[in-house]
């Protein structure tokens, strides 16, 4: 009996916490099957507020589709392995299904395929529930669109049980939103397998990243709407990324974006604050299990871009009770990458394999001109062999540098 | 005593529920409105409807494009320096679009509404396509896609696939923070060939002070400087996605003509989510350089994720890209 009323009294928070309620309650339901493609741009034009599309089994060809400017909106299809919504005729635009400025957004249960420019994006919306989606480009290349799922300027995202595949930059992209988890998804041949970029109050964990170019990034970049930061990110599996880096050159901005991630790449935190990282397991990412860099890594003016949306130099990062491991080589697509080189050159100069953490080791202090200890609160607590090394990226260009393995300054206490 | 209830709640519902208008919709066909007198293709407006002109206009695949805004009865367009002008409820501005045939006829296309709903104040949109007679426009709200062949500005005869919108491509080149507002019609753009002056003369205009500052022609070298002629362009064509509150605010690359920030203006700046569209280059304008700049190469694409802007071209503007082209490579190289 107790149990039954701690389980009611459960389901009761429950439904508080899950402000938009999405079964059953929408004032209008579509269902369409295949062939009714010309109906169902129909209905996504013309849809009212508190409408559901249900879309049955089958395959369906689309040039695109949008939703714009509504509330309480469902597309519901039979499951990812069912429903396949097909855009590789399209003719116009940049992305699959295109959403804008809709509160109380929910898609389920369908796979979107092969759009010129992105799969999914869902841009200034809230309330967003992303789940059991499948986004997939045929091939891995850098003609595959751009981001497979990709909400951008939205709060109250959650994307849960998706799957995505060979997208261009990342599979899973969360920007510029507040509030967003990302859980139990699948990212595979991406170029990043799910990024967090310039979004704050992010979840991510139970998933898995693999075969990517690199698993999983935390990112701010300058020039844009806001800071990101307090990302927590654990219980993942991020393993065997360690493919070629197919971002086109330039597309995300060399310096800046995913094109810069070095093929083996686990986890990337770059220019972001209050990052914590646990309880992952991050295996035979072969270049680096995690790097911690500053935007000064790959812009040596990234100072100049200081203001209230950004700054440079990655502060608050926690690492700790990770399991760590890394194959004996580096991936042979490393030392054809520009930050590639990079990795390959500290492992040449320590002379010994690469350690499991790379930190670029430019501090705030590059700022305030002061010689601090750790004056940005990276704190690491991981056991294991070979697992640390201070780049002292600052000092690559002269004949003195020397990465260093001492960790002591990072422990945390 | 069932009665006085019955009546209390009667007036209630009354004093709260004062009269509605009728909910709006758009009418089936365009010549239902009455917008125009004699055949509907001579788009011969009725008294009381203003047709105007912009000083630098949005490039639709050479498309000859018409405008009229029509006021209601007795109402008149407030005065505002920026944005668009502040028109009353219950206005319908009107665009519509024609190309020129080989044979150098007219040929109409679709004909965009805009119409602002007394019921919210809002903006709302609809299109309607003419037919093959050329007699009639119907609402149409998916868009379609229309084989033509056009003359362009140069006289020659070029074959492309024209893209009309459908209503949500309509709308996002017309948000702005979440509501739908008009592009065109800024003051700037319509003081022109003294339409402001006319317009506050006849009554239906009020609020304009005696100087309002011009958008530059883009096409007028004669009056105008090439950086003037550039950045209204740019305005013009890319400002109502690329501004905040836009629908491409999350690229931090804002075009209006009042920019002055290198970064938003894409000086040496890297792009967020070109995806493909950036074409192996690095920044979005390398001043000096228009063969390194990413804007130009969106310009001078057709291919849907690179061209730009997104919606409504599906050729390249040669003499656009010509203008932005030449002003990349005026600016002077930096560090």
């Amino acid at each position: 009996m107790k149990t039954y009323v701690a389980a009611l009294a459960l389901l009761a928070i429950a439904a508080c916490n899950t402000a938009p309620a999405t079964q059953g309650d929408y004032k209008t339901v579509l269902t369409f099957g295949p062939g009714e493609e010309t109906k169902i741009t129909e209905a996504f034009l013309s849809l009212k507020d508190s409408s559901s599309i249900e879309l049955k089994e089958g395959r369906y060809r689309f040039d695109n589709l949008s939703l714009v400017q509504l509330k309480h909106i469902r597309i519901k299809g039979a499951g990812p392995e069912k429903t396949i919504l097909d855009f590789s005729a399209q003719s116009q635009g940049g992305e699959g299904i295109r959403v804008a400025e809709v509160k109380g957004f929910v898609i389920s249960g369908l796979a979107l395929r092969d759009s010129k420019g992105d799969l999914l994006k869902i841009n200034k919306s809230e309330n967003v529930t992303i789940t059991d989606v499948h986004t997939i480009w045929s091939k891995s290349d850098s003609t595959s669109g751009g981001y497979g799922i990709y909400p951008v300027l939205c709060s109250n995202v959650l994307v849960e049980n998706c799957y995505a595949q060979g997208a261009s930059d990342a599979g899973i992209y969360v920007g510029q939103s507040n509030k967003a988890v990302v859980r139990k998804c699948k990212a595979y041949k991406n170029v990043a397998g799910c990024e967090i970029e310039n979004t704050t109050n992010a979840e991510v964990y139970d998933n898995e990243f693999y075969g990517n170019t690199a698993g999983f990034l935390v990112f701010d970049l300058p020039d844009l709407s806001q800071r990101g930061g307090h990302v927590k990110a654990y219980n993942n599996h991020i393993h065997d990324n360690n493919e070629r880096n197919f971002a086109k050159a330039g597309s995300f901005g060399t310096s800046w974006g995913v094109g810069n991630a070095a093929p083996g790449s686990g986890v990337i935190i770059q220019a972001t604050s209050d990052v914590e990282l646990y309880n992952n397991r991050i295996l035979n990412n072969n270049s680096s299990a995690i790097i911690l860099v500053s935007g000064f890594f790959v812009d040596g003016k990234a100072g100049e871009k200081i203001n209230a949306n950004y700054f440079p130099v990655s502060k608050n990062i926690m690492i700790h009770d990770n399991t760590l491991e890394m194959g004996p080589a580096f991936p042979e697509p490393v030392y054809a990458h520009h930050t590639g080189k990079i990795l390959v050159a500290i492992e040449q100069k320590l002379g010994a394999r690469i350690p499991m953490i790379v930190y670029d080791g430019i501090s705030t202090n590059v700022l305030t001109n002061q010689q601090l200890q750790n004056p940005d609160s990276i704190c690491i607590r991981q056991a294991g062999q070979n697992l640390f090394v201070n780049v002292n990226a600052l000092q690559m260009e002269s004949k003195d540098w020397r990465p260093s393995t001492d960790m002591t300054a990072f422990n945390c206490q | 005593m069932r009665w006085i209830v019955i009546t209390v709640m009667g007036l209630c519902i009354a004093c709260n529920q004062p009269q509605q208008p009728v909910a709006f919709s758009f009418k089936e066909k365009l010549s239902d409105y009455g917008f125009f007198t004699g055949a509907l293709k001579d788009l011969r407006p009725v008294a009381g409807i203003l047709p105007y002109e912009l000083a630098t206009p949005l490039f639709t695949d050479y498309a000859l494009k018409d405008r009229f805004i029509v006021l209601p009865k007795g109402k008149a367009i407030q005065y505002r320096d920026s944005g668009v002008l502040d028109f009353p409820d219950s206005t319908f501005i009107i665009k519509n679009f024609a190309y020129t045939d080989t044979a150098g006829r007219k040929v109409m296309i679709e004909t965009r509404l805009l119409f602002r709903d007394p019921a919210d104040h809002g903006w709302k949109v609809m299109n309607y396509l003419w037919n093959a007679e050329q007699t009639e426009a119907g609402r149409w709200i998916t868009g379609k896609r229309i084989p033509i062949t056009l003359l362009n500005d140069e006289r020659r005869a070029v074959s492309t696939v024209y893209q009309m919108p459908n209503t949500n491509d309509c709308k996002r080149c017309h948000s702005s923070n979440g509501s739908l507002q008009p592009i065109g019609p800024k003051a700037r753009n319509v003081h022109y060939n003294g339409q402001l002056e006319k317009w506050a003369a006849g009554g239906a205009l009020q609020g304009k002070p005696a100087q309002v500052a011009a958008m530059p022609v883009w096409n007028d070298s004669r009056h105008y400087t090439l950086d003037q002629r550039a950045r209204a362009y740019l305005d013009v064509n890319c400002a109502h996605c690329h501004t905040k509150g836009g629908d491409a605010d999350n690229t931090g690359l804002f075009l209006e003509y009042e920019q002055q920030q290198p970064n938003h203006l894409g000086m040496l700046k890297q792009p967020v989510s070109a995806g493909n569209g950036a074409g192996g280059l690095d920044f979005d304008i390398v001043p000096g350089s228009a063969a390194k700049s990413i804007l130009i190469h969106r310009m001078n694409s057709t291919e849907p994720g690179t061209a730009m802007p997104e919606l409504a071209r599906t050729l390249v503007h040669k003499e656009g890209l010509a203008l932005i082209t030449a002003w990349v490579n005026s600016l002077p190289p930096q560090q």
